[in-house]
């Protein structure tokens, strides 16, 4: 019976399959509108950072702590966060090691900042969680400021 | 005056749509209506969403790289030089972004087994249980046997078959209602898989 449906038949049930079964995730927009949402970012040359696909504790992303790193260029930062009650505890690595700023942005929780120590060591304690977003701004080059895509912590 | 007033707080993208709102939203963005950004975020993430998922990507990278598209957009705004021109932008850097994504899992793992791999076991999960019968299982399947390239051709039919997505047609330089030889041939493959499948 199937051999004889026509494309436009074929199509619409496609159609129907994927807009039912891989509809783009609940909250995608919004996750994306808060990516943007950098304050003062208009007129800064940035850089966007990807995280690292192979992640070893890739179940971060359900929300349980653990290590996560991402990369742009030859700047590659390591984050290990740890539950602290409600809260929780961010310990960065930056390498190339320098004492570079670092902002991270929580949905809904405005942001903290900090400044790496020279060996490329950060450390933010009591921070919200929700959908966040790092920035780093790189100490020797005044102008070059990284941003990564937001993961959910 | 309050005529003008109510005028000149009209976005200029209101009451427009497909290509010439996006268009009238880059204009904006460009000279700095964060607004007009956030409306193409909101309004063009499904077809950076169908690209990335299209060219192979799952679920968890494909959202990465809506968000990595955009912050690339926000960077190189002023390079668009021709605001019509940003669903295919879009489709383009979206492609490239997944390459790069794709190639950089591959250190790891080769590539095709990986494909491979993902093809078997994330999809069609988790939403597997939402399957409503056999045929709709077999024709899922089957869609994911096709090769990537005509799986985002057929995710991009879908779009532009929306009325919102008219520049996705455009872009693609589908005509409204027809099927290009190339879509021909992806639904042609796509029935012989479907109904290989079977055994009918």
């Amino acid at each position: 019976m199937r051999t004889h449906q026509s494309d436009d038949e074929l199509m619409s049930e496609v159609a129907r399959l994927v807009n039912e079964l891989d509809p783009p995730p609940p909250g995608l927009i919004e996750r994306a509108q808060f990516a943007v949402a950098i304050d003062d970012i208009d007129d800064i040359e940035f850089e966007v950072a990807r995280w690292e696909e192979h992640r070893p504790l890739a179940g971060v992303r359900g929300g349980l702590p653990g290590t996560i790193t991402f990369f742009v260029g030859d700047l590659t930062v390591m984050v290990n966060v740890t539950r602290t009650g409600e809260r929780q505890r961010i310990d960065g690595w930056l390498v190339p090691a320098g004492a570079h700023g670092v902002e991270i942005r929580v949905a809904d929780h405005g942001s903290t900042t900090t400044t790496a120590d020279e060996g490329g060591r950060f450390v933010l304690t009591e921070v919200p969680r929700g959908t966040t977003q790092l920035l780093v701004r790189m100490n020797a080059e005044q102008s070059r400021t990284v941003v990564t895509p937001t993961v959910d912590l | 005056m309050t005529e003008l007033q109510t005028a000149s707080m009209a976005k200029p993208w209101e009451g427009l749509d497909g290509r010439d709102r996006h268009a009238a939203c880059m204009i904006a963005a460009q000279a700095g209506d964060r607004s007009a950004f956030y409306v193409l975020v909101a309004e063009l993430s499904p077809l950076v969403w169908h690209v990335a998922r299209g060219n192979g990507l799952d679920r968890t990278s494909a959202e990465d790289v809506v968000q990595t598209v955009w912050l690339a957009l926000l960077r190189h705004i002023d390079r668009l030089s021709e605001p019509r021109a940003l669903a295919g932008w879009l489709i383009t850097t979206t492609r490239r972004e997944a390459v790069r994504v794709l190639q950089r899992a591959s250190g790891q793992v080769e590539l095709s087994g990986e494909i491979a791999e993902r093809l078997q076991t994330t999809d069609p999960s988790p939403e597997h249980e939402v399957l409503r019968d056999e045929r709709d299982q077999q024709l899922w399947a089957a869609f994911h046997k096709l090769t990537q390239r005509c799986q985002e051709l057929l995710r991009l039919t879908v779009l532009a078959g929306r009325a919102e997505y008219r520049a996705v047609a455009e872009a693609l330089h589908m005509p409204h209602g027809s099927i290009g030889p190339t879509r021909g041939r992806c639904i042609n493959n796509l029935r012989a898989l479907y109904n290989g499948d079977s055994g009918s």
